[in-house]
């Protein structure tokens, strides 16, 4: 067996025995998807608006025309019978609100009839807490419907004053959407690069800095050293173990996150999450340089390092790397260009996106992505065992 | 036969190592001694290939330790100054371990870690993950993977340092059997008593340079008393 497959097996033997480090590597790639998958089913959930909506009414009895269009408009009265609007009723009402023990409710004058016949325009007050996201597509529901209540009551108006209602219309604004369901899904969908790369990061640091600022604190990389064999096989044996477990971490969450998007019941906001062979290919040919570039980063940074926790403190940071262009992006929209494929993470980064929405990528810019991502973390593993040779290696 | 030629090592502004020479012999136990901060681990690490000499050179059984590293230290077994374990391994994954490194098939790796196991007396430790280890447990294991590959010279840095009197016998009685088998072995130690049991050889070092060199017998008509302890005292008086 060669040197580097040697010191690989060891490295990962000792790596699957350390429970503490085990738990923290896959911790985060098993809870990622999860955490997702409720944070958006709650999303999901706020959004729809149940068939009825169940409005709270204050002095329905005023109003016997508009109640019967709002139960037409399929909003169900919730009559609280108060004959008088008073503002102490109104003080109420709003104490509730603010205290939650009332969602919101829609409070009618008792003069409403006589208003309307005097052409005046009444109050109709709806009192809400608009930093509830829960009752939020329900107030919505509720002012759409009075708006059109609102419009219908100009039109017969002006109807009956032998006026068009068009005359009220000024321009209309018509929106043409050219998003596929699947790109504005991709929209959704920017949190799985981020989780699977930042998954590739997370899962093989605790080897890559036990291989490295360990070997350097408990003093055994001295007696290593001492063996006849060369440095680079020591690194592309820690660099190849630390990297593989890095890769079953980042899988784990790639595939947790794709079976909690299939999960999802996001066609009920009108997206689509579907992945073809063609797509699945394509990301496990995006991901797979970028566990292995994250821990030749990582061993080459930790051989800088004196102690494990040393190392911990400054190399946790490179998480943040993955998901740079996924944040310039959201602020910043950007094209895909074909020289961004020979910049690795960076390529990883918005070539995952694309593959995920499901345009702007080709095989070539993945194999592009794919080689430069080897090539550079190999570059990086040369270095660190040049480093490995230098004599600060074994100076406490 | 550990040759030394000459060697010179500085860390920036501070000599360690201004011009320190000797030869190990095989089937001989060389202690180099010193008081600490000698110049001892730098001579040793400089021997075993991990630091680079300034100048001079040196020879495991005629080959050069920097031009042809690999060869040279396959040849050596050492005990270097750090004695790291890895807390997660038994110890005989260490020696089997190592002894893959030195590129031993399956079945003599295992044979020669077994019959290490028995001549360190380890057999009752040897399948325990060495987390939790006594300080001469651990320094068998050291041992263990210094010798796994039969290696024909043994460097040791400071072996008995740190353990207790059973275990310090122990490490002797190694030292003995290794040299018995004809090996060459250099040790390096501060402490007198200790290099005057075992050595057929003294270097005696101070300040980076070797200030006499010799049988116990010669480093006693040198410093002019019988008393090695003494001698060793007046030779280091006369350096300075």
């Amino acid at each position: 067996m060669s040197i580097m497959s040697i010191v690989a097996k060891k490295e990962f033997r000792d790596g699957v025995r350390d429970k503490r480090a085990l738990l923290s590597a896959f911790f985060f790639p098993l809870s990622a998807p999860l955490f997702i998958y409720f944070l958006l089913n709650a999303v999901i959930e706020m959004s729809q608006v149940d068939e009825t909506v169940s409005v709270p009414i204050y002095g329905a009895d005023a109003a016997p025309g508009l109640i019967a269009y709002l139960t037409e408009a399929g909003i169900e009265v919730d009559d609280r019978d108060s004959q008088t609007l008073d503002p102490q009723t109104l003080d109420d009402v709003k104490s509730q609100v603010a205290n939650q023990t009332l969602d919101f409710a829609l409070m009618i004058p008792e003069d409403f009839q006589d208003t309307m016949t005097s052409y005046r325009p009444p109050d109709l007050l709806i009192v809400s807490d608009s930093s509830r996201n829960d009752v939020a597509a329900q107030v919505g529901q509720l002012r759409r419907v009075l708006n059109q209540y609102n419009q219908e009551l100009i039109s017969l108006r002006l109807i009956a004053r032998g006026v068009s209602p068009k005359v009220t219309i000024g321009a209309r604004p018509i929106s043409i959407d050219v998003a596929s369901d699947q790109k504005r899904t991709a929209n959704v969908l920017n949190f799985i690069p981020i989780y699977v790369l930042m998954a590739a990061f997370v899962a093989g640091l605790g080897i890559a800095i036990d291989g490295t600022a360990g070997e350097r604190e408990r003093k055994s990389l001295e007696p290593l050293l001492i063996n006849p064999i060369r440095p680079i096989d020591i690194i592309f044996g820690k660099w190849f173990a630390s990297g593989t477990f890095a890769l079953l971490g980042m899988l784990a969450t790639l595939v947790l996150c794709v079976v909690a998007m299939f999960a999802l019941p996001i066609e009920e906001i009108g997206l689509s999450f579907e992945i073809s062979t063609k797509q699945a290919l394509a990301l496990l040919m995006v991901s797979l340089p970028v566990p292995y570039i994250a821990a030749s980063l990582q061993i080459l940074l930790g051989l800088f390092a004196k102690s494990f926790k040393d190392a911990q403190s400054y190399i946790g940071i490179l998480v943040i790397l993955p998901m740079v262009p996924v944040i310039i992006r959201q602020f910043m929209p950007f094209v895909t260009e074909p020289w961004m494929a020979g910049i690795p993470i960076f390529a990883q980064s918005v070539l995952m996106m694309d593959v995920l929405a499901g345009s702007g990528y080709s095989f070539l810019s993945l194999g592009v992505a794919l080689i430069s991502g080897f090539v550079a973390s190999a570059l990086l593993c040369l270095v660190a065992a040049r480093l490995l040779t230098t004599e600060r290696m074994i100076q406490s | 036969m550990i040759e030394a030629n000459g060697l010179k090592k500085s860390f920036g502004e501070i000599e360690a190592v201004s011009d320190v020479s000797f030869t190990a012999q095989d089937g001989r136990v060389t202690g180099l001694l010193g008081p600490n901060g000698a110049g001892k681990s730098t001579t040793l690490r400089m021997i075993y290939g991990l630091l680079k000499p300034d100048a001079g050179a040196i020879r495991i059984n005629g080959t050069d330790v920097h031009s042809d590293p690999l060869p040279a230290k396959s040849q050596l077994g050492v005990l270097p100054d750090g004695h790291g374990l890895y807390a997660r391994l038994t110890a005989r994954e260490h020696l089997l371990y190592f002894g893959e490194l030195h590129g031993l098939d399956q079945a003599s790796r295992e044979a020669r870690a077994q019959s290490l196991i028995d001549q360190l007396d380890m057999s009752g430790i040897a399948d325990r993950k060495v987390e939790g280890f006594s300080q001469g447990e651990r320094m068998k294991v050291c041992l263990g993977r210094a010798l796994i590959h039969s290696p024909r010279n043994v460097v040791l840095d400071e072996p008995t340092n740190g353990l207790d009197v059973a275990s310090t016998r122990k490490v002797r009685e190694m030292i003995n059997r290794l040299r018995d088998e004809g090996l060459t072995v250099l040790f390096s130690s501060h402490l007198m008593h200790e290099v005057s049991r075992l050595c057929d050889d003294i270097v005696i070092i101070n300040q980076g340079k070797v200030i006499a060199s010799g049988t116990p017998d010669e480093i006693r008509s040198q410093g002019g008393n019988d008393q090695l302890e003494d001698a060793f005292l007046n030779l280091l008086e006369a350096s300075i």
